[in-house]
């Protein structure tokens, strides 16, 4: 069942992946990344992560992907093209040789003896994952919502428009 | 021999043979409510405004959801050609299924006990189960944004962009809301939720249940104004504005695919009342702990509930104009926010002294 | 069977595509989509090592993460947008002020 489950979310991440970053119309590509998300969460909570899996969804597909098709549509870039990409004839060797390095790297991992253990019999509540958020890891937290804010304010003020004489 | 709770691992078979009456049964309460709603909402409407609404088809107009759907079911289908086919197509149900889907969580009723088996009155009940119906509700706007950019029509366009960005604002505030629950409840599994607002009121008074309206009065309120924000009803209902933006992101719909829409926007409704009937009002308990009133079935005490408050946002419909878009941003960033932040704060201070 | 490397070979293939996609593409909004899917491949593995360990701490990396990628995500559009009152573009071609 896992095992079934994991391929079938695999693919779909990777081939979802695939066409986000080949699509020339960015509305297609945050279409298929929204795809990609959720079949990311779904392997969180296969990993026995609901609440991750539960923030995924939110914070990614509720609400970053929202806020980029918001942005795609205003600025009203979805029916023009991007230009061409650069040729293969430049990019392919590149591609290639992270392509066998890649190749390498998961054969490697696969020989590894320790790859035998089966994972997926752990599970977490969401209340552990809260009180060690709010417990050992607190002042990470606070950091990390004066971060929130702090990216709140400079949003408004890169997002304000433009006073008189100002920018030119 | 004590019962035990049904599941995939001690009888397969039964299980999956309740769980799939158990869909069948919600899905056609849902979607028969979804089409009285209409009927419902217009018989409201025009009672307020000394009107008699519908009553041709049948008894006071019984008939008409039925007469409705017959008639948009033989409209000609129209498909714009400069439209994007396949998003233009599927618009409608990725409004639709996130719905629906959010229900699945809904309690309604204590756990029966047939033969050996304890069976749950829920479809399923997730440990995260707040979490998911936030997860859920917020997807239902890639189905409005898609329909508007898909249509390739610049009311349509408008209409979308406008959802995509009220939805970021309130979802927010939304989320905040329900914070303040389940700082009180310490679980997100509505299954929970519901048995914790049966207790005694504050532990003391035993006649009336502990229902989080009375603890949580202002988070009740946020949760109503942004969960009606968050599914385009009427005061805030700025994506499909007819008057000004033509009905929005269904301009260039026609025939079912405009039905579904319709359905879409009532199911919501259904799926905000419960989840606000769930998370405030004590979900399917008793609203007073009293023997006659604890003889009526669980289910029956939800959908009272439910249709209660589908009542109040039809009542809202007809008293309230359409807010203007700044006022609808300026409403949600610097007063639903802040006061559903303030709300989180006095309660995280109350539960601390109170300990 | 399914082990923690099929997950952590699932990551390292979702990083090498999202940096391809970084390196290749032209418009910024979809490049910043790119970083969001290296963000998520670092996830997954901080995820399924926390199972493989019987481990807190990598779910809770991954809050933290995605907390960051919210600021990010704010940040960075609000910068396109500003950017795109320039120059009416959103093409790194065209961001090329530094280089004179």
């Amino acid at each position: 069942m896992t095992t079934v489950l994991f391929y079938i979310l695999g693919f779909i991440m990777l081939t979802a992946t695939l066409l986000c970053i080949t699509r020339r119309n960015p509305v297609h590509a945050v279409i298929y990344l929204v795809a990609g998300f959720f079949a990311l969460a779904l392997m969180f909570y296969l990993l026995g992560a609901p609440l991750a899996a539960a923030w995924q969804i939110i914070v990614y597909a509720g609400a970053i992907m929202v806020l980029f098709l918001f942005i795609i549509m205003m600025l009203g870039l979805a029916p023009q093209e991007t230009p061409e990409g650069p040729g293969w004839r430049r990019w392919g060797p590149l591609v290639l040789l992270s392509a066998s390095l890649m190749v390498c790297t998961v054969l490697l991992i696969m020989q590894d003896p320790a790859a035998g253990k089966e994972i997926g019999d752990f599970y977490l509540a969401p209340q552990a994952v809260g009180e060690s958020l709010f417990g050992r890891y607190v002042l990470a937290v606070e950091m990390v919502s004066f971060q929130l804010l702090f990216a709140t304010i400079g949003a408004y003020l890169l997002g304000r428009p433009l006073s008189k004489g100002e920018g030119q | 021999m004590t019962p035990e709770m049904l599941s995939l691992s001690n009888s397969p078979g039964i299980f999956i043979g309740v769980m799939l009456v158990k869909i069948l049964v919600v899905f056609m309460v849902v979607m028969l409510s979804v089409a009285y709603a209409t009927w419902w909402e217009r018989k409201i409407i025009g009672h307020m405004q000394t009107r008699l609404g519908p009553m041709r088809t049948g008894w006071h107009g019984l008939l008409q959801p039925f007469a409705d759907g017959i008639k948009l079911f033989f409209k000609e289908e129209i498909i714009p050609t400069q439209a994007t086919i396949v998003p233009f197509l599927l618009a409608p149900a990725m409004i639709l299924v996130p719905a629906l889907i959010t229900v699945a969580v809904i309690p309604f009723g204590p756990d029966l006990h047939i033969g050996n088996f304890l069976i749950p009155q829920q479809i399923t009940d997730l440990n995260v189960g707040v979490l998911y119906i936030l997860a859920f509700a917020g997807l239902g706007i890639y189905g409005i944004v898609l329909a508007g950019w898909a249509s390739n029509s610049k009311y349509s366009l408008l209409g979308g962009v406008r959802a995509s960005a009220q939805m970021i604002s309130y979802e927010l505030a939304a989320g905040l809301t329900i914070i303040a629950v389940f700082m009180l409840s310490e679980t997100l599994s509505l299954r929970e939720i519901v048995a914790l607002q049966q207790e005694p009121l504050w532990g003391i008074c035993s006649f009336v249940p502990n229902w989080y309206v009375f603890t949580q009065p202002l988070a009740f309120g946020l949760f109503i104004i942004t969960g009606l924000a968050e599914i385009n009803r009427t005061p805030f209902d700025m994506p499909e504005a007819e008057s000004e933006l033509v009905s929005g992101f269904c301009t260039e719909y026609s025939s079912m695919k405009y039905a579904l829409f319709f359905l879409a926007e009532y199911a919501n409704m259904i799926v905000i009342s419960a989840i606000t009937a769930t998370l405030f009002l004590g979900g399917w308990s008793a609203p007073l702990n009293w023997g006659l009133f604890n003889m009526i079935p669980g289910f029956v005490w939800l959908l009272a509930k439910v249709y209660f408050l589908m009542f109040c946002f039809m009542w809202l419909r007809a008293t309230f104009p359409r807010v203007r878009y700044d006022q609808l941003m300026r409403m949600g960033w610097k007063v639903l926010l802040p006061l559903a932040l303030a709300n989180v704060v006095v309660t995280g201070l109350v539960v601390v002294v109170l300990q | 069977m399914i082990s923690v490397y099929h997950y952590m070979s699932v990551a390292a293939i979702l990083f090498a595509m999202s940096t391809y996609g970084v390196l290749t593409r032209r418009n910024a909004i979809v490049i910043f989509m790119c970083i969001e899917l290296m963000l998520n491949s670092v996830n997954l593995t901080f995820i399924s090592l926390s199972s493989h360990l019987q481990n807190i701490d990598g779910q809770i990396f991954v809050f933290f993460v995605m907390a960051v990628a919210a600021a990010e995500a704010a940040v960075g559009l609000a910068l396109m947008i500003a950017f795109y009152r320039n120059r009416e573009s959103i093409d790194v071609d065209n961001i090329n002020m530094l280089k004179w």
